[in-house]
């Protein structure tokens, strides 16, 4: 349930889903004109994967760009080398925890490996990584579990959703891989990956579309029935 | 009619009526006119027509004939042109030949892709014989075949009736076969030469072709007597097809192997002319493909192929030119059998080619007149128009017989031709045609059974107290008198209604011919919908309360919409030949909540316990809520996590991706034996070692229990020795009688179950046999109550019931599901494959793991909460589940060819039906057998007096019995969807028959636990009368 309260943040939450919701996009249009689509699971397309890294990190600067004071000063106090590490390092136990799951719940035990952890590098990238950008190491696992109420953090909220959703993405996008199609993208993991990446557009593309109904909501109240009908969507639990 | 809703059993009885309809529908379904078996003879002849005596044989006598059936796989009917097959055409255009167009029946195909060892090709070769079943069937035997032929063969796929190779042979003639080896397969031991191809590679369409032609020169040489070496030749060809299943019919290289065929086709008919005698070609398809290739539909161009006959002398086309006249594939096997001087084989309701039928009209009429009678004898009804046209057809063919009148031969000739063509239509559509008046009803009393089954269950989901106070004074007022009326009034207001459908619908079902049985039948249905009115009735009204739902947490919530949703899933045809996927998905998801759900409840409880050091009292109760668990279910979980992933591996299962290599081909091969050794070892002691746990719930009466247990457990291990499964330095063991093992084996179960019943009765006390009171967990518990309560102790002693009545039964009802768990186990662990041995400790160790994380009360819920109803909804639920799980790890699927013969002959000398049936099944069934005799053990071990003991088990045997015949209505509802459907008989009807078998599975499981009750009360009334006795 996002709220009218804080402006500032609903209209950054807003625009880095605006900006999601153009890149990814793009990024799947320019692959797939150029035939590769379908390689995704490969290693040569490693570099899809940078650059969501790059867009995701990008975002994360405007979001983190915070005016006040105070986070700025905490900011500072900080040892960056020393949290950039471990970053480094949470996220390198995150993507082998996926890479065991995705074998665990199923994938190839002794071959496609490099799918498999090409997958669960866009996982990370999806999920966790922007959380850590957001809120650190500790805070991010505590709140995808949802030990930790995130209260009133609109971004928090937004960052959590994309990444419950990008799960139920590539867990449904394994539905079509037993049927008998033989289609070239049943192979694994592109049901997968691509379910993925279409949870985390489907849950930014919602986000846009709450925020505007709640806008506009304020002055045709009948919208509202939307945004309830929206925040059933929700799936992180609040 | 309140009683009805409340009865502990009304489940079980609606179950059981289920049942009964699933087979009204099955018998609408599956025709059960199958094939007689009836074999012919020459001496089947009539030599008498309306008493004017003819010779049979010498009339019927085609003389000499050589006939060639050429089967070119997927021909269709525009291939044959002088376009593509230039010889051929030309062979057509000056009437040498004669085309036909035949009809193809809908084929079931799909091309399996087999690269794998001897069990999966089995399999595969199977599927591949019921594919090819239709077409060959019906060109050799001349009937439609219809899927209880294919039913009642499976394991061995032979046409067992009559046929043109069996006729043939029986006259002695030469019959040879080059091409598909499924011909070998459907006619075993009926070739005088054969040289069989397997067509596995889709790919290849060269060799298949070549394997088939290089016999061709040598068998087409006629002898130095210029006659040919065999009278009867098949040559089957696949390229054609394999190309068309690769590149479509608009591939390039369709050209040049129809012009491969046409040499083929010129070679054998210049041949032909060699030869002293007259030879005969046929060359059709089997069925015709689709322009992008694939085949099996009922478009024109799949179903339309042609049929093109050749004779080498004296013969010419009575056609005109151009497509040709219509002709079905089951004329081929009378023509063809003519031709050999053979009768028409037992079931043929075919006609002659044509083009076959001899100028003379003696024998035309003759002929007619012998395929006419032939039909007649194959239970035509007499009171039809066509039997009256057969009759006054011979009547004219008599009348020309004694005088000669050409008249009266060309009125016989019609007359004749007319008949035959409507028996043989009205052959064709008695065996396919479905009894759809018998399937409507059908459906709907299931629906009707499933939504009172649906309002009992929810009904009992109620609490208690809605329960007792809903029953007002006034319904005790309404006499019994009333409800019968009313009762009497609904039930002829349904037959009424049955009857007046029956005859407004005109329908020629047999419930509707008012016979003795059927209007028993019709009856019977009637007072099912009565009844089923009357429980809706009631429910509606009742069912005020269901708050007790309201504590369904997500899990319990992906339970249920998985279950209702799964049946749905069947309108793919994919998703019933990959059922297993969609069970491994959902069990996944499943797993994977519980992880999280996991994960949370840890982190809570660490996290409260370092920092509330505060909450002093909230202390113990965290403690208490977490021991059920412990910090320990973590790590456990993850390990189920990885044994689930690994039994996933074991046998690969379902159509598409069969031919994989999976763990047990890895474990059977002959250097791993090791391995597989190990994992029946394993298998079989885990097996023993939750056993013995189990036992704990036993009345174990000095450990006499465990020894029996560690007996049977022996006897497998010894069977498995014995039947060199397992190595083992004692070689005496290996010569032992494995049957005799068995034999003790049972010996061993019953006694325990004896022993159980009779140390409950009290008898054994008497002989000084104490139960063990060894851990606190053992059941405690006396016959008599302690003597404080009852004061006036004068008091008339069974008015009070001194005895610790309820306890007692509890404990032997704790102790004999137990009991029955640890037997099924064993039984299993007896049955099962090798490297499946281990799948029977799993199924234990997932139900209990299961059933620990998925308690309500652990930490995430609210306390004080009433969670029996949704503790008792998610764990029926999931046993559910992992038995189908089970199911399906252990390598069944919804097609008959996974069912596992051998396991139905263990411990048996020889076959009786029964017990190899039963073996058979309990083998398929094993996972959902145990599970629900865990689920079971598992209610009797949690609930703690005896009427929520009762319960429990009412209210999750309604739970099975609501989800089973939930799951079978709306597969019958699908089924008839799809009654024509190109898969029916291979997809379609067998996940109908394991539909049925499952439902006499479950009905069995909910009898045994009412036997189980049953037998509570009878040894408690046992057992008072003992101790009463013993104590005077």
């Amino acid at each position: 349930m996002f709220s009218l309260q804080n402006q500032l943040e609903l209209r950054k939450v807003t625009i880095s889903s605006l900006i999601t919701c153009i890149y990814l996009p793009s990024i799947i249009t320019v692959i797939s004109y150029k035939g590769i689509l379908y390689s995704v699971g490969n290693g040569s397309s490693c570099f899809v994967l940078a650059l969501i890294f790059v867009a995701e990190l990008l975002k994360s600067f405007y979001l983190n760009s915070s005016s006040d004071a105070q986070a700025k000063k905490n900011k500072a106090n900080k040892n960056i080398a020393g949290d950039i590490l471990r970053g480094f390092v949470f996220l390198l136990c995150v993507k082998f925890t996926f890479f065991v799951g995705i074998i665990l719940f199923g994938a190839p035990v002794l071959d496609c490996h490099e799918e498999t952890l090409m997958l669960s590098l866009l996982l990370t990238l999806l999920t966790v990584f922007p959380l850590l950008l957001h809120t650190g190491v500790e805070s991010s696992l505590q709140l995808l579990f949802g030990i930790r109420n995130y209260g009133k953090n609109t971004v928090i909220e937004m960052l959590v959703n994309n990444a419950l959703l990008t799960v139920c993405g590539a867990w449904v996008g394994a539905v079509v891989i037993p049927l008998d199609w033989n289609t070239p993208w049943q192979k694994w993991p592109i049901p997968c990956y691509l379910g993925a990446v279409g949870g985390f557009l489907l849950s930014n593309v919602l986000t846009v579309l709450k925020v505007t109904l709640m806008s506009s909501a304020q002055k045709y109240p009948i919208l509202n029935i939307f945004v309830q009908i929206l925040n059933g969507f929700q799936v992180s639990k609040q | 009619m309140l009683p009805w809703i409340q009865h502990r059993w009304t489940g079980l009885c609606l179950l059981v009526a289920a049942l009964a309809t699933l087979m009204l529908f099955l018998y609408g379904f599956f025709p059960l006119k199958y094939h007689s078996g009836r074999m012919s003879h020459m001496d089947d002849l009539p030599n008498f027509i309306e008493g004017v005596s003819i010779d049979g044989q010498q009339v019927y006598s085609s003389g000499e004939n050589s006939v060639v059936l050429m089967v070119i796989d997927g021909l269709r009917y525009d291939f044959v042109t002088e376009e593509y097959m230039p010889y051929t055409g030309q062979l057509l255009k000056n009437k040498s030949a004669c085309i036909y167009v035949s009809v193809a029946e809908p084929p079931t195909v799909t091309m399996p892709r087999i690269k794998s060892p001897e069990r999966k090709k089995e399999k595969a070769q199977w599927r591949r014989t019921i594919n090819f079943w239709r077409d060959i069937f019906a060109m050799m035997t001349g009937s439609v075949s219809t899927f209880a032929d294919v039913a009642l063969n499976f394991g061995a796929p032979a046409v067992r009736g009559d046929s043109v190779l069996r006729v043939a042979n029986a006259r002695g003639r030469r019959t040879v076969m080059y091409g598909d080896d499924t011909w070998l397969r459907l006619f075993p031991g009926l070739w005088s030469e054969y040289d069989g191809t397997t067509s596995f590679y889709v790919t290849d369409y060269t060799e298949v072709d070549n394997n088939v032609t290089r016999h061709l020169d040598k068998v087409l040489t006629p002898n130095e007597k210029k006659k040919p070496t065999f009278d009867f030749l098949v040559l089957h060809y696949l390229g054609l097809d394999h190309i068309g299943h690769l590149e479509g019919a608009r591939s390039p290289k369709i050209k040049p192997k129809l012009r491969e065929m046409d040499e083929i086709v010129k070679k054998i008919f210049s041949a032909m002319q060699t030869w002293d005698r007259n030879g005969v070609l046929i060359v059709c398809g089997d069925h015709g493909m689709r322009d992008a290739g694939g085949h099996g539909g009922a478009t024109p161009s799949e179903v339309l192929v042609p049929l093109v006959l050749a004779r080498s002398s004296d013969f010419e086309c009575p056609h005109p030119l151009g497509p040709g006249p219509t002709v079905a594939q089951v004329d081929v096997a009378p023509s063809v059998a003519w031709l050999l001087g053979a009768p028409p084989p037992g079931d043929s309701g075919g006609r002659l080619l044509p083009a076959l039928l001899p100028q003379d009209p003696r024998q035309h009429l003759y002929l007619l007149h012998v395929l006419s009678s032939h039909a007649v004898k194959q239970d035509i009804p007499t009171n039809t128009e066509f039997y009256k046209q057969f009759q006054r057809a011979e009547q004219q063919f008599a009348h020309y017989l004694a005088t000669g009148q050409q008249s009266a031969a060309k009125i016989a000739k019609e007359f004749y031709e007319e008949s035959l063509a409507k028996m043989s239509e009205y052959l064709t559509q008695t065996k396919t045609e479905f009894d759809l008046f018998a399937i409507g009803v059908a459906i709907v009393l299931l629906y009707a059974i499933a939504i009172s089954l649906l309002l009992v269950t929810l009904y009992s989901l109620q609490p208690d107290t809605r329960r007792k106070t809903s029953i007002t004074s006034r319904s005790h007022q309404r006499s019994n008198i009333g409800s019968m009326i009313a009762f009497l009034v609904i039930f002829c207001i349904c037959s009424a209604i049955l009857i007046t459908s029956c005859f407004i619908t005109e329908t020629k079902s047999q419930l509707c011919n008012f016979e003795s049985f059927w209007i028993l039948g019709l009856f019977a249905a009637s007072s099912m919908f009565t009844i089923t009115y009357f429980l809706i009735k009631t429910g509606i009204e009742r069912i005020k309360d269901l708050s007790l739902l309201n504590e369904l947490n997500a899990i319990d919530m992906l339970l249920i919409g998985a279950t209702l949703f799964h049946c749905w899933s069947f309108f793919g045809t994919s998703f019933i030949e990959e059922e297993h996927m969609t069970w491994y998905f959902f069990w996944n998801t499943l797993m994977f909540f519980v992880l999280v759900r996991t994960v949370v409840i840890l982190l809570m409880y660490l996290s409260k316990k370092l920092t509330g050091a505060t909450e002093v009292q909230e202390k113990p109760e965290l403690q208490q809520r977490m021991s059920a668990v412990g910090v320990g279910i973590l790590p456990k979980w993850v390990l189920l996590i990885a044994l689930h992933r690994y039994l996933r591996t074991m046998n690969q299962t379902g159509d598409r991706w069969l031919f994989l290599p999976d763990t047990a081909d890895w474990l059977n091969a002959p250097e791993n034996v090791f391995y597989l050794q190990a994992h029946l070892v394993v298998g079989t002691i885990g097996t023993l070692v939750i056993c013995l746990r189990n036992l704990r719930f036993l009345n174990n009466v000095k450990h006499i229990q465990s020894m029996l247990t560690i007996a049977a457990v022996v006897c497998v291990l010894c069977y498995r020795i014995a039947s060199n499964t397992l190595e083992t330095p004692i070689d005496d063991i290996k010569t032992w009688d494995p049957v005799k093992i068995v034999d003790v084996f049972w010996a061993i179960l019953i006694a325990q179950f004896l022993l159980e019943i009779v140390s409950y009765i009290g008898i054994l006390k008497s002989c000084g046999l104490q139960p063990t009171r060894n851990n606190q967990s053992a059941n405690k518990f006396e016959y008599s109550k302690p003597k404080a309560k009852s004061e006036d102790y004068f008091y008339d002693n069974l008015m009070e019931e001194p005895w610790n009545v309820e306890e007692v039964k509890l404990n032997l009802v704790r102790g004999l599901s137990h009991l029955m768990l640890n037997d099924l186990m064993l039984i299993v662990c007896l049955l099962m494959r090798p490297h499946n041995v281990v799948m029977v400790p799993s199924v234990f160790v997932t139900c209990v793991l299961t059933s620990q994380c998925m308690d309500h009360k652990l930490l995430d819920s609210k306390s004080g909460k009433k969670t029996e109803v949704a503790d008792i909804l998610s764990r029926t639920l999931v046993h559910m589940w992992i038995g189908i799980l089970f199911f399906f790890y252990q390598g069944n699927s919804n097609s008959l060819s996974s069912v596992d013969l051998g396991s139905g002959y263990v411990g048996l000398r020889e076959y009786c039906p029964v017990r190899v049936a039963l073996r058979m099944g309990l083998h398929a069934y094993a996972g959902p057998a145990i599970a629900g005799a865990a689920l079971f053990a598992t209610i009797a071990r949690h609930s703690e007096t005896w009427d929520t003991y009762l319960q429990a088990i009412w209210r999750s045997t309604n739970i099975l019995a609501a989800h089973r015949v939930y799951c079978v209505v709306v597969y019958c509802v699908i089924a008839t969807i799809f009654r024509d459907h190109l898969f029916v008989w291979s997809v379609f009807s067998p996940k109908l028959l394991y539909d049925f078998v499952a439902t006499i599975f479950s009905l069995q499981a909910l009898a045994t636990i009412a036997q189980l009750q049953f037998l509570a009360h009878t040894t408690n009334y046992l057992a008072r009368m003992f101790t009463y006795k013993s104590r005077l």
